[in-house]
């Protein structure tokens, strides 16, 4: 067996059963291994940034590895994109690439790129593999590595050579495989375990001492599994929660405590909370800028509690009072058991805390008028009252994303799928290929913005080769919306290059790919146009005409303070007016 | 109360540069100096100076850092590395303002 199959037999003993990639060159051996295979569905994608954010989608919808596949060189360098999405969201990939053979790395031969410098910044550990003995090894190394810890992305660049000599996986090397938890607490495990009880009775300690504790939550959660023993906790501790854009859906849909998505475009009442509490209990988030706005004044009077799969987290933004660097799932179920024997005396702070969300939440967006054009927020709304429980929602980046975010009632935070960390226009419409592909019984909806939808447009190729149902909303406000927005409020509304007005015609681009769509422009045919594309068998693409001036509200200028967010002071419609005349 | 984390600024809003040491010691691997530096640069931290020796299996490397930043943030961000089993801070050395 040579390299090439040895791969492909490590990914059936892996139980990896779909993979997305694009041939060339140097990985031809792979794709010859392909031929006659049937353990893997490979996905050809018609880009390579359409392969790794495919992965990405497929790995973050359903907590599985996502694995993608390209050439050397150019094939390499179009991944870059993707990975870096999955390095800054913890999103667990396994990335191989093929190389130039071993003894042309270095020779500046056709298509040769060195993958591995290039990448170091945005793996979790990479390797070029030197000896074919060695691939085995490697191989088991790179697919627990990904998973295990903190996630990420482990590139492997295989030199065309390689995977043409032939492995014998009985004999070969696998003393990698022994440093493959390197990521997990280094200290012996019962100074290790020690240091988590202490942890959790300070937690108890001071969590019983404080009048205003406020529970936050991140993307952590889900990456630890955690998702049930965090609901748990919230609802048998019933404190006041907010989460990060990653942690959306984290404490379900009918927690009567939760306050929403904090920080620049969070929610005033989840912003206020953080801003007034005295103990700040982290679960999972590492107080990303997006969500604590300047960092000396955020929770200026709170102690933090910090509980984190990573310790490099620990006191990097913020001094905390409390770190545990434990399995969320551990301390989560150890907090409940003590607030379910002794329940914790917050009833005043939570009242508080509901009296803010009643006027500062994020319900005040409905526009029932029948004619008006359709705005961003009323269309999520009636989006998220159509949609099932548990379809899926991947967004792309900008105003649309943000509002998603904010009206759309997710249930569990698999559902939402969004580029958080990178901030990755294109990210949409890939990702949501790659969640179709994990979830074959679910729906899936890409909701794109009109620049963004553009950036990886050549997917549509991959839906319709598929024959995928995923559904493609375009929320069309012929503009990169979220540029013109900070052009607007923070650079004396200079609009620069962000008119999109000569966008094309999206419907006819749809159907040139043999997907049918629908236009709407009013109010009035929001429902009927989701209704319409959710009842259709196959994919359909709604274009989604929206006004061009409306903003995201509130907002925090960029660097300032979640305490001094700014609301909508001027309608949009009337903006336009003024600008006119 | 909870503190925000920035590097040490003085009352006339200098930057006070520390000098350290830290010994790591890797696997060797083909990428591994690049990654360890990589780190170290991104984190904040110049290189002052560098020995390697390298030991079969492992890299011993003594690192002479400068920068305004908590060193403790540099040392888990190289133990995050997976090639990394060891980071060791040496005696904190003469302070310089820059
Ligand atoms: C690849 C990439 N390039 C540039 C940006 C900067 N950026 C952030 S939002 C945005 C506008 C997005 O426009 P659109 O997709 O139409 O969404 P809208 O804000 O209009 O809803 C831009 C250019 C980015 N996030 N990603
Ligand atoms: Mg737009």
């Amino acid at each position: 067996m040579n390299g090439a199959q040895h791969i492909l037999q490590t990914f059936q003993q892996h139980s990896i059963a779909t993979v997305f990639g694009y041939p060339g060159g140097c990985i031809m051996p792979l794709y010859d291994a392909l031929v006659g295979d049937v353990s893997v569905e490979h996905v050809l994608c018609r880009h390579e940034q359409g392969c790794a954010l495919a992965a990405d989608g497929y790995a973050r919808a359903s907590g599985n590895l996502g694995v993608c596949i390209a050439t050397s060189g150019p094939g390499a360098t179009n991944l870059i994109t993707g990975v870096a999405n999955a390095f800054q969201d913890s999103v667990p990939l396994l990335v191989i690439t093929g190389q130039v053979p071993s003894e042309l790395i270095g020779t500046d031969a056709f298509q040769e790129t060195d993958v591995l410098g290039m990448t170091l910044g945005i793996v979790k550990h990479s390797y070029l593999v030197d000896d074919a003995d060695s691939l085995p090894g490697i191989l088991i190394e790179a697919i627990t590595l990904a998973q295990s810890g903190r996630p990420g992305p482990v590139w492997i660049d295989i030199p065309k050579d390689i995977l043409l000599t032939q492995v014998n996986p009985e004999t070969a090397d696998h003393e990698g495989c022994e440093h493959s938890e390197s990521t997990e607490p280094r200290t012996d495990s019962a100074t290790h375990n020690a240091a988590i009880d202490k942890g959790i009775n300070e937690t108890l300690r001071l969590l019983r001492e404080a009048r205003q504790p406020l529970l936050y939550s991140g993307g952590g959660i889900t990456l630890a599994g955690a998702e049930d023993s965090f609901r748990e906790f919230a609802e048998h501790s019933a404190l006041p929660g907010v989460v990060t854009l990653k942690g959306i859906g984290n404490p379900g849909r009918h927690n009567p405590n939760h306050l929403g998505m904090l920080g620049m475009h969070g929610c005033r009442a989840a912003n206020r909370a953080v801003d007034e509490c005295d103990l700040l209990l982290v679960f999972g988030a590492r107080l990303d800028d997006r969500a604590t706005g300047k960092p000396e004044t955020f929770a200026p009077n709170a102690k933090i509690i910090h509980i984190d799969a990573d310790s490099a987290e620990f006191n990097k933004i913020k001094a905390a009072a409390v770190t545990i660097n434990a399995n969320l799932n551990d301390v989560l179920r150890a907090l409940t058991r003590e607030v379910q024997a002794q329940p914790l005396n917050i009833e005043a702070w939570q009242k508080q805390c509901r009296t803010w969300l009643t006027t500062g939440g994020f319900q005040a967006a409905d526009n029932e008028e029948a004619l008006a054009p359709i705005t961003g927020p009323a269309f999520v709304r009636q989006l998220s009252r159509i949609a099932g429980d548990d379809t899926i929602i991947s967004c792309d980046v900008g105003q649309h994303q943000m509002w998603v975010a904010q009206h759309y009632q997710f249930n569990h935070p698999r559902q939402h799928l969004t580029s958080g960390g990178l901030g990755t226009m294109g990210f949409g419409l890939p990702a949501a290929i790659g969640a179709q592909f994990a979830k074959p019984g679910t729906a899936v909806i890409n909701v794109a913005g009109d620049g963004s939808f553009m950036m990886n447009a050549q997917e549509l190729a991959t839906i319709r080769r598929y024959r995928l149902p995923l559904k493609i909303i375009i929320l069309d406000n012929q503009c990169l919306g979220m540029v013109r927005q900070q052009q607007e409020l923070f650079y004396g509304n200079r609009e620069s290059h962000i008119n999109l007005d000569d966008n094309p015609d999206f419907v006819a681009m749809a159907r040139a790919f043999d997907i049918p769509a629908l236009h709407i422009n009013r109010t009035d045919q929001i429902r009927r146009g989701i209704e319409t594309i959710f009842a259709y068998k196959g994919p359909m693409l709604l274009h989604v005409a929206i006004a061009r001036e409306e903003n995201v509200w509130p907002t925090v200028k960029p660097g300032g303070s979640n305490r001094d967010m700014m609301e909508n002071t001027k309608p949009a419609k009337k903006k336009t007016e003024e600008n006119a005349a | 109360m909870s503190q925000a984390i920035t590097s040490s600024i003085t009352t006339s809003g200098t930057t006070i540069s520390n000098r350290h040491v830290l010994h790591c010691r890797m696997q060797s691997e083909p990428a591994g100096l690049e990654r360890l530096c990589r780190v170290v640069r991104v984190r904040g931290f110049r290189i002052a100076g560098m020995s390697v020796e390298s030991s079969g299996e492992h890299f011993d490397i003594a690192l002479t850092l400068e920068g305004s930043r908590p060193i403790s943030m540099l040392q888990s961000q190289l133990l995050k590395l997976h090639t990394v089993g060891e980071v060791v801070l040496g005696a904190q050395q003469a302070r310089s303002v820059a």
